[in-house]
């Protein structure tokens, strides 16, 4: 959507700045003129960034990638709302023109005692990663693409499955909640695979072993507050989470599975 | 048992004990209001009721075994968790945060799930207060042996102090069970999108049922210690513990 009408935009941006995790950090403010509401908020900080480069400044720090709000790179606080104020959208698909003239613009890195901050706003999202890897996965080698419907799974379980499988990994869940608690990621799969005739043979040991890696990786617990849910940009629901509650209590008073130590 | 520990120590197995003593708890307001709502039909009722309940000593000390062992067990773990996200979950917090829910209707920090310890805290102290009137019996022991359960329930209910921590307490009771029920339901693994609407809607009006039902004792009290009150006088005990009405001048309809 072009509009070449539209005013542009002043803004006061109002940035976390830390050199590194274990520097003390600040908020600095910047002031930028002539943003087009057109620009999405990932080139509202290219262009902050050009301008402190001009100006013999370090750069503002932050993740990204594919740019179209499907790799989960990108993610920050924005006025307080983990990837801003639209629904199921991340901080790259957010354009200006959900600001106004004049605003502040607060940014913030993820919270989270899990996700220590590296620089300005890029965090250290690994412990996902090793929730991931404690059994967010099938062992078994399936080979090719099988034919259609070669393995029955019935649609609601297929559509539930695949809403588990949208979560894109970018921690805005965690930055969310007030207990900076992983649970609606770690859900997330354990709910996708449960529902998938793939994920039976590892079914109980994987909700052992993530929740255990989950819990060792100093996340918060879950206290049902239900802004994960309101901030996912995937929209993953929390009901994966009351699966992954039932599929723990199955694991655990109806399986022989334990939970393996957790990696660090 | 290896198992067990693991599951007794994780964040999901915790939650799971308290979303269950939690239920437990909720089930016996339910038949804790159902037994006081007595008191409005009569005052032979509530009595009745009050000696039925006492008559069977076991059942008695098997119920209020579970109930205590239900409300610590709730009150520890939930406390423990509580501490633990406080502790560790963020050691910097945001300077603005702004709720992405759009369902909110109470501000984030009065909001019944943002305030679950310190409602619960405040129930707690209500219940200190309510065990050691009526189980108890601490500061009424002048009343002994020979009134009615009725009787000493009102002249409790009379006392200013009780009328206030009473109301507070029950308000806060509401307030905890409101978001507390719901919340028990996704804890324990309950969600479908085919009830859970409805679980949802069902918590606030349980947290409504038990504010106004329980807080109507206390000023239903209010009202008659300003209208009609019950002395201890006039209340005329009789011998061997069983008391009548008659004189009683409190009327079903308080």
């Amino acid at each position: 959507m072009i509009s070449p009408g539209k005013k542009k935009l002043k803004l006061t941006i109002r940035v976390w700045r830390q050199k590194g995790s274990n520097e003390r950090g600040q908020f600095r403010d910047y002031l930028l003129q002539g943003i087009s509401p057109d620009m999405s908020f990932l080139e509202m900080l290219d262009i902050l960034n050009e301008q402190l480069l001009d100006h013999g400044e370090e750069p503002v720090a932050f993740d990204h990638d594919c740019r179209e709000g499907i790799c989960g790179a990108c993610g920050v606080m924005i006025n307080g709302q983990a990837h801003g104020p639209d629904n199921e959208t991340t901080t790259c698909q957010l354009h200006m023109r959900r600001f106004q003239d004049g605003d502040t613009i607060v940014i913030e890195p993820w919270r989270a005692s899990a996700f220590p901050v590296l620089r300005d706003l890029i965090v250290d999202r690994s412990p996902l990663d090793r929730i991931m890897q404690a059994g967010g996965y099938v062992s078994v080698n399936t080979g090719q693409a099988p034919d259609g419907n070669c393995l029955p799974v019935p649609r609601h379980d297929q559509e539930s499955a695949m809403d588990g499988a949208a979560c894109i990994g970018c921690g805005a869940c965690v930055a969310a909640c007030k207990n900076a608690s992983a649970m609606l990621f770690t859900s997330a799969k354990v709910s996708q695979l449960a529902q998938l005739p793939q994920g039976q043979p590892e079914r109980a040991q994987r909700v052992l072993n993530m929740v255990a890696q989950m819990d060792a990786e100093g996340f918060g617990s879950c206290t049902n507050t239900y802004e994960c849910e309101a901030a996912c940009p995937a929209g993953v629901s929390i009901s994966h989470i009351a699966r992954l509650n039932r599929e723990y209590v199955k694991a655990s008073f109806c399986s022989t599975a334990e939970p393996t130590i957790p990696m660090k | 048992m290896h198992w067990l520990k693991a599951f007794l120590t994780s964040s999901v197995g915790r939650k799971f004990v308290v979303g269950l003593t939690g239920l437990f708890l909720c089930f016996f307001l339910v038949v804790h209001l159902a037994g006081n709502l007595l008191l409005y039909v009569g005052v032979d009722a509530y009595n009745e009721y009050a000696h039925k309940l006492h008559s069977n000593e076991e059942l008695l000390i098997i119920a209020e075994t579970l109930l205590f062992a239900a409300l610590i067990g709730h009150i520890l773990i939930a406390a423990g968790l509580t501490f633990t996200n406080w502790r560790n979950a963020r050691n910097k917090s945001y300077r603005t945060f702004d709720s992405k829910r759009e369902d909110r209707t109470t501000p984030m920090s009065f909001a019944p799930d943002q305030t679950m310890m310190l409602t619960g805290l405040f129930v707690l102290i209500f219940l200190i207060c309510h065990l050691s009137d009526f189980k108890f019996g601490l500061g009424w022991e002048n009343l002994g042996e020979s009134y009615s359960p009725a009787q000493k329930a009102l002249l409790v209910l009379e006392n200013t102090w009780r009328q206030g921590i009473y109301l507070v307490g029950v308000l806060f009771l509401g307030y905890h069970v409101s978001h507390g029920l719901q919340s028990a339901f996704q804890s324990l693994g309950l969600n479908h999108p085919k009830y859970m609407p409805t679980i949802r809607r069902l918590s606030v009006l349980f947290g409504l049922v038990v504010a106004i039902g329980f807080g109507s004792f206390p000023i239903a009290g209010l009202v008659r210690s300003q209208t009609n009150p019950t002395s201890v006088e006039q209340v005329s005990p009789v011998e061997g513990g069983e008391a009548v009405d008659a004189e009683t001048p409190h009327s079903p309809e308080h």
